[in-house]
């Protein structure tokens, strides 16, 4: 039915064919049509060989199969037709073929063959014409191809069945004619009709033995078919093998055994059935048999070859499912630890089984132990054995699922103690590889078999700390062993060839966080490893990858930032904001081209597991520089992670102005663009409750200081969030802070301190730098003042128009501020206070020409001492009350100015060194605030000694600048302001408290030959400010 | 197993003369003129004799008995064109009984009836009984390399034309130059022998597995010490001397015939087959596998030693018992049929490959007899005796 379905299917092309076929043939479509199903199951090939009596039992057979239709037909008017046709075709038949059927059925034979031919053909066409691309993957190929040679196999098995069949109709028949006719004895011989009889039976028995052939014949070749779809299948589970061995490194790659069940079962019931077959063959000898009988002299051979090939097909057909592994969030399995639980599954993909008889499968942990001294041997401590369970629905196969395993490590009574001492063994515990084979009693239609099938080869250990080097193990054997039982590997380790462990390394990361390595991480990690460039011969050693290092191996250091991926960054990773892998050199290649403030984020090659951001500055003159964070390790991730990092991150500046540098997410993506998803919820206060406590976060900030190259960056900070203050402020100073920029920081003095500390305030006081100093500088000491008077001409007109601005609201402040230099001059007043500190003098010494500041700078230095200390205490205190009193209270607030001003203090000692000494490698984040664009600090550190002869000589010196410093910044100021005024909302929250740490660390070393301030660097040093210990020690 | 049929002495030729070698190149020269003519003949002829040929499909033959390895190799001769293309052009024998007992005529008649009748196999009746009566006995497990060149003996004895005769070598032959060196003296002795088969072990002296065809390849022509109980008589020396023998190859015919010695006879009486895995090459290019000593012949010669896989003879089950059948590649079409006894059926190179052998498989098929049919036959080829002339 099948055949003349399918023949129905074809195109028009083919079709006519079939019509042409038919047209010129005796036997009308109609019978074809209408006896389909009979027709193509019966053998007429078989029938067509001349002596067979088979073809007339199937002539007839047809007539009476035909002359039922006829019964069976309806009155209907097509059925008219019909019946009218069939009666002729039957009434045809009976005369053409009575006398021949043999013709009959060789033309029947003929003719089906001749439709197959087209068959095969239009399907050929059709399929050329339906699968357009050529291209199609040869594993989509090969899938085609066995799923073809499974049907055939299959369709071939019918057939022989049918030739069975045929078989044993012709033994029977012979067998009773046998009986019957053959009566041995002299008497009958000369009888002719016994002589013709004995012809006959000779005929029959000639016949029978053909069949027998060609039953023989038919199985041979249907051995050699499976034989083929048997390979096709060993390399596909071949293939599969090594899919599960790369996925178990983390590789995406599809490890479904589906396919590969229902090919295995279906070769395997074909298997089966052809060995029934070939028993009923036996059985078929047993009651009749001849001189050179080829069932006597084949089938053992038959047998043996289907023995062979069934054996083989089932134990390739044991295969472990899922490899042992442990629940760990790094979804590493093969690697076990003692005492805790792990599974394992193995399936037999030949689902035949028998219901009645239960399978009973074990497990054995190293079978076969490799004789290596010391080598550990363990324990499974849970039931070994189970039994083959089968699920009700036939999807879910034969499968044994170990489950809660548990090892223990056997005791050496030797020894005394389970652990292994160094050299007991030669290889570490965890280059130690174990098995755990399965055992399976086999068992289906009188097969009994047993079958077997190991793990991989997998690490025991006792400790967690052992896990990643345990890993590192399965990596290398994985990827490396062509022997899966090859528990030497360690003895020797091969070296890994790098384009192999660059793929591996790069599923590694993409198991972790979906994101794998790109070329340029791998080429980054390949000169880490191979200190050159790889090439595809390039190998890499197991010591290198794993134990050679430092202070840690490289496999170390990079299963350190898989765990701190894993752990923090996967987002951020996944989403490729983090470029990672990149060396200082290729970093600063990458950040030279960019904008001031273009940073990029990296794993720190000197910190296991810590990822820091480098970002790039130009100063007005020189080459860039770069600045790099001490890195972060998973400890500060667990309190802050890294995008709020980011976008509270800032640096004490020179000038006061603490500030973000992290302006651009390389290559130009604007911070807030790129890590604004991240940015964890702030938290939206009520107002009509109040709160207990100010909210607070916690944020980082580096300083610089002049005595040490890296800056140091301390995170700590308890910022207070307070939703009522913030809302409050604008309230209670609405008309003021209309007035311009400068308002919303002339009013936060109350929050001086808030200043330092948060973000937003921050950036407040870097746009308009003049006016926090004007409101504090009414009440301040010559310290503040003699700070801030530079500034103003230095931030450009833009900014003092704003201070302009500002002077309405307070008077007094104005005049100070627009009297810079005069408050210069009130200095001596404050070299009063200057005397206080003993270490001072030097201070004075130390500024070039100009007493006066340096006088006023120490004394403040001092004040801030006591206005820090004072700031920490109000901390916590500080509310909205207080905020309110702040703006009363200067003195309080001048104190906490002042507590700033020490970092900018510092800061300015630090810029001028740098400035002075410009050094193109130096580390310091000089970091320019947005509102004072690409301004180097430095400058306005110098014009903060007007008077001094030196400086300016110094200033004009450095070039063109110095010189027009006002007109230059102009044009960048300007366009920088809005930005700054965009984000003082989402920073304000920010204002309302905080206390800054600030770094003992300064990014900038002593320079020999700095002439100009030959002392300076080593006064900063030795100089204690004990505000600054006081709260180091106070948050900690 | 037995070389001694196919083994023909000739008179060694120790020095090749200058002249000679010019006369060849001359005579060349000469053949690449007639080559367009002859070319045309050659299609000429196919068109008169191949006609059925080139539609024959793939036709079975009934098992009689232990008839398949017989059958296997009939289906290799009879698939083979330039075999039939000889087979076709035999004087008929005059007389009834002549023509019941002459092998060639028996396999055209078996020939035309394949590829006259639709059906799916015939029976080899005639044939089989006419090698009985030469001493092929029937309803016997043969062995597919031996019966091989008792057929071609029988076929090329039987043939009466001799420019028949003469194809048929050039067809079948491979000349191989024996050198024989004593150690001792620099005496040396050369041998020309003519084979049918190159038979090629599969384990090596010290029985490692050869990996791959082309290992046996080498492996056979690699130069062999005689010494110990193998020391020949030197005529120089008077005495027993230790020898060098060295094999190079000096003519590959159109059709070469490789035997693999999978039979492996130990010290007892017992044979056993070596089932393991030994892949072969679809193409195999002869002067790649050899290197330059190891052969005996001219560029022009050597060029055309470029070879495809045209049929293999399988083997199943053990030495005692076991079954042939035979994959071979339509020349007119370029498919693989296999051809088991009366069922043939189209094939893939997969199923072809899986008679490579393997090691824990000992039942099933493994290559046997493997033919190779030159890609790019030299029309004429220098025929076996112009090579042998050159020598």
């Amino acid at each position: 039915m099948a055949q003349w379905q399918e023949v129905q299917g074809l195109a028009n092309a083919y079709l006519e064919q079939v019509h042409q076929l038919y047209a010129g043939s005796e036997l009308p479509m109609a019978v074809r049509q209408c006896l389909a199903a009979w027709i193509e199951d019966q053998n007429w090939r078989q029938a067509a060989e001349p002596l067979s009596s088979h073809a007339r039992m199937l002539f007839h057979s047809l007539l009476v199969l035909l002359s039922e239709q006829l019964g069976s037909l309806g009155s209907t008017h097509e059925d008219f037709m019909l019946k009218h046709n069939l009666r002729k075709a039957h009434r045809d038949l009976q005369a053409e073929f009575e006398e021949n059927p043999e013709k009959f059925a060789n033309l029947v034979a003929n003719l089906l063959q001749e439709e197959q031919r087209i068959l095969r053909l239009g399907q050929a066409g059709g399929q050329g014409g339906s699968s357009p691309a050529p291209t199609a993957p040869p594993e989509r190929g090969r899938e085609q191809q066995i799923q073809r040679r499974l049907a055939e196999f299959h369709t071939a098995l019918q057939e022989a069945e049918r030739a069975f069949r045929h078989l044993e109709d012709l033994q029977d028949a012979f067998d009773f004619c046998y009986k019957v006719h053959y009566q041995p004895g002299q008497d009958r011989i000369r009888d002719p009709q016994y002589a013709r009889q004995l012809q006959a039976l000779q005929a029959k028995l000639q016949n029978l033995d053909q069949q027998r052939r060609e039953v023989l014949a038919q199985m041979q070749q249907l051995l050699g078919r499976s034989e083929t779809l048997r390979e096709l299948l060993q390399q596909e589970l071949g293939d599969w093998r090594e899919r599960q061995q790369r996925s178990c490194l983390g590789a995406p790659v599809d490890t479904n055994l589906r396919p590969l069940e229902t090919w295995f079962t279906g070769l395997g019931q074909g298997l089966f059935q052809l060995r029934q077959l070939l028993r009923a063959l036996s059985d078929l000898r047993q009651k009749v048999t001849y001189e050179r009988d080829p069932l006597a002299a084949e089938t053992p051979l038959l047998e043996q070859r289907l023995q062979e090939q069934l054996t083989h097909l089932l134990k390739s057909a044991f295969v472990v499912e899922q490899q042992p592994s442990t629940p760990n969030p790094l979804k590493r399995p093969l690697v076990l630890r003692t005492g805790s639980k792990f599974s394992a599954r193995a399936r037999l993909l030949v689902r035949l089984h028998d219901r009645n008889h239960r399978m009973e499968a074990t497990i054995h942990i190293d079978r076969d132990p490799p004789t290596v001294k010391g080598f550990r041997r363990f324990n499974i401590l849970t039931s070994s054995s189970k039994t083959l369970l089968a699920g009700d629905s036939p999807q879910e196969g034969l499968v044994c699922d170990f489950q809660y395993l548990t090892l223990k490590e056997q005791k050496d009574s030797r020894s005394g103690k389970g652990s292994k001492g160094a050299g007991e063994s030669p290889l570490v515990v965890t280059e130690e590889l174990h098995l755990i084979t399965f055992t399976l009693a086999y068992a289906y239609c009188g097969l009994e078999l047993e079958l077997k099938t190991s793990t991989l080869p997998f690490v025991i250990i006792s400790n967690n700390n052992q896990f990643s080097s345990a890993w590192a193990s399965i990596l290398w054997f994985n990827m490396l062993s062509s022997d899966p039982k090859d528990q030497h590997i360690f003895s020797a380790p091969p070296p890994a060839p790098w384009p192999h462990l660059a793929e591996v390394l790069s599923w590694q990361f993409e198991s972790v966080a979906e994101r794998g390595l790109s070329q340029n991480h791998l080429l980054m990690l390949a000169e880490k490893l191979l200190d050159s460039k790889p090439s595809p011969g390039s190998t890499v050693a197991w010591h290198k990858f794993s134990k050679d290092g430092t202070s840690f191996s490289f496999w170390a250091w990079l299963d350190g930032i898989l765990g701190l991926l894993q752990e923090h960054l996967k987002q951020l990773w996944k989403d490729g904001l983090i470029l990672g892998f990149v060396s200082r050199k290729q970093e600063r290649k990458l950040l030279k081209s960019k904008r001031t403030g273009t940073f990029l984020i990296r794993f720190s090659e000197s910190v296991l597991g810590g990822v820091t951001c480098t970002w790039v500055e130009h100063p007005e003159s020189g080459s860039p520089t770069f600045h790099s964070v001490d890195p972060y390790t998973a400890v500060e991730l667990a309190s802050l992670a890294l995008p709020d990092i980011i976008h509270d991150y800032h640096i004490m500046m020179e000038e006061n102005v603490p500030e973000n540098p992290l302006q651009f997410l390389y290559p130009d993506t604007p911070r807030d663009k790129a890590f604004g998803p991240y940015y964890s919820q702030r938290q939206e206060g009520n107002l009509t409750e109040p709160e207990k406590y100010l909210r607070r976060r916690l944020i980082c900030v580096s300083s610089r200081q002049a005595n040490k190259s890296w800056q140091t960056e301390e995170e700590l900070v308890a910022a207070t969030e307070n939703l009522e203050t913030l809302q409050l402020q604008p309230g209670g100073q609405g008309t003021q802070w209309d007035g311009g920029l400068a308002l919303p920081q002339s009013q936060s003095p109350g929050t001086p301190q808030g200043v330092a500390v948060s973000p937003g305030t921050l950036q407040v006081v870097a746009t308009s730098p003049g006016v926090l100093q004007p409101g504090a500088l009414g009440t301040l000491q010559s310290g503040s003042q003699c700070l801030e008077p530079p500034q103003p001409p230095q931030v450009g007109s833009e900014v003092s128009e704003v201070v302009v601005q500002v002077v309405p609201n307070i008077q007094d402040t104005v005049q100070v501020a627009l009297r810079a230099v005069g408050t210069i001059q009130v200095l001596p007043g404050g070299v009063g206070m200057l005397q206080v500190g003993p270490g001072d003098l030097g201070t004075l010494q130390v500024l070039p020409g100009d007493q006066g500041t340096v006088a006023v700078d120490t004394g403040m230095l001092q004040q801030v001492g006591a206005g820090n200390t004072e700031m920490l205490h109000q901390v916590g205190a500080v509310d909205t009350g207080m905020l309110q009193k702040v703006g009363t209270g200067n003195t309080e607030m001048l104190q906490q100015g002042g507590a700033v001003d020490t970092g900018m203090l510092q800061q300015v000692g630090a810029g001028n060194t740098e400035m002075l000494q410009p050094r193109p490698g130096a580390v310091e984040p000089l970091q320019v605030p947005e509102g004072q664009g690409l301004l180097p600090p430095e400058l306005r550190d110098l014009e903060l000694l007007p008077r001094s002869q030196d400086i300016q000589e110094l200033l004009q010196s450095l070039g063109p600048g110095s010189g027009t410093l006002e007109t230059l910044e102009v044009p960048e100021l300007m366009p920088n302001l809005p930005e700054s005024l965009d984000e003082r909302p989402q920073l304000e929250p920010g204002l309302a408290g905080a206390a800054v740490l600030l770094g003992h660390r300064d990014p900038f070393l002593p320079q020999p030959e700095d002439l100009a301030l030959p002392t300076v660097n080593s006064l900063f040093a030795s100089t204690d400010f004990p505000p600054l210990h006081i709260d180091a020690s106070d948050f900690q | 197993m037995g070389q001694n049929s196919g083994h023909q002495e000739r008179g060694k030729k120790p020095e090749l003369a200058l002249s000679e070698t010019m006369e060849a190149e001359a005579e060349v020269q000469s053949n690449k003129d007639e080559a367009k003519e002859l070319k045309a003949k050659e299609r000429r002829l196919t068109s008169v004799f191949g006609v059925a040929d080139l539609k024959n499909g793939a036709i079975g033959l009934y098992n009689l008995g232990q008839s398949c390895c017989l059958n296997s190799l009939l289906q290799v001769f009879l698939m083979n064109l330039h075999f039939t293309g000889i087979l076709r052009r035999i004087t008929v024998p005059p007389c009834a009984a002549q023509r019941s007992s002459n092998v060639p005529y028996q396999m055209l008649l078996l020939l035309e009836e394949m590829q006259r009748g639709k059906r799916k196999a015939v029976r080899p009746t005639e044939l089989a009984c006419c090698l009985s009566a030469h001493r092929v006995e029937l309803f016997v497990q043969h062995d597919a390399a031996q019966l091989f060149l008792r057929l071609w003996n029988l076929i090329k004895k039987q043939m009466k034309k001799l420019e028949l005769v003469e194809e048929l070598s050039d067809l079948y032959t491979i000349c191989i130059q024996e050198h024989l060196a004593c150690q001792n003296c620099s005496f040396e002795i050369k041998n020309n022998s003519c084979m049918l088969t190159l038979p090629l072990p599969v384990l090596d002296s010290n029985s490692h597995r050869l990996k791959t065809l082309e290992d046996c390849l080498q492996y056979f022509f690699h130069p062999e010490e005689l010494t110990g109980q193998n020391m020949c008589f030197c005529q120089q020396c008077g005495m027993k001397t230790p020898f060098l023998k060295r094999m190079k190859l000096v003519y590959l015919p159109q059709t070469l015939t490789i035997h693999l010695k999978r039979f492996c006879f130990e010290k007892s009486s017992y044979t056993h087959k070596l089932s393991h895995y030994l892949p072969f090459p679809r193409d195999l290019d002869f002067s790649g596998v050899l290197t330059e000593n190891q052969c005996q012949a001219d560029d022009k010669e050597k060029a055309t030693w470029q070879y495809g896989l045209f049929a293999v003879v399988a083997h199943s089950g053990s030495a005692s018992c076991g079954h042939y059948c035979a994959y071979i590649q339509s020349l007119t079409e370029c498919k693989w049929y296999c051809f088991n006894d009366s069922q043939v059926c189209q094939v893939s190179w997969d199923d072809v490959k899986c008679t490579y052998g393997h090691s824990n498989l000992h039942w099933g098929e493994t290559a046997y007899l493997l033919i190779y049919m030159k890609k790019h036959p030299q029309q004429p080829y220098p025929g076996l005796s112009e090579c042998l002339g050159k020598l």
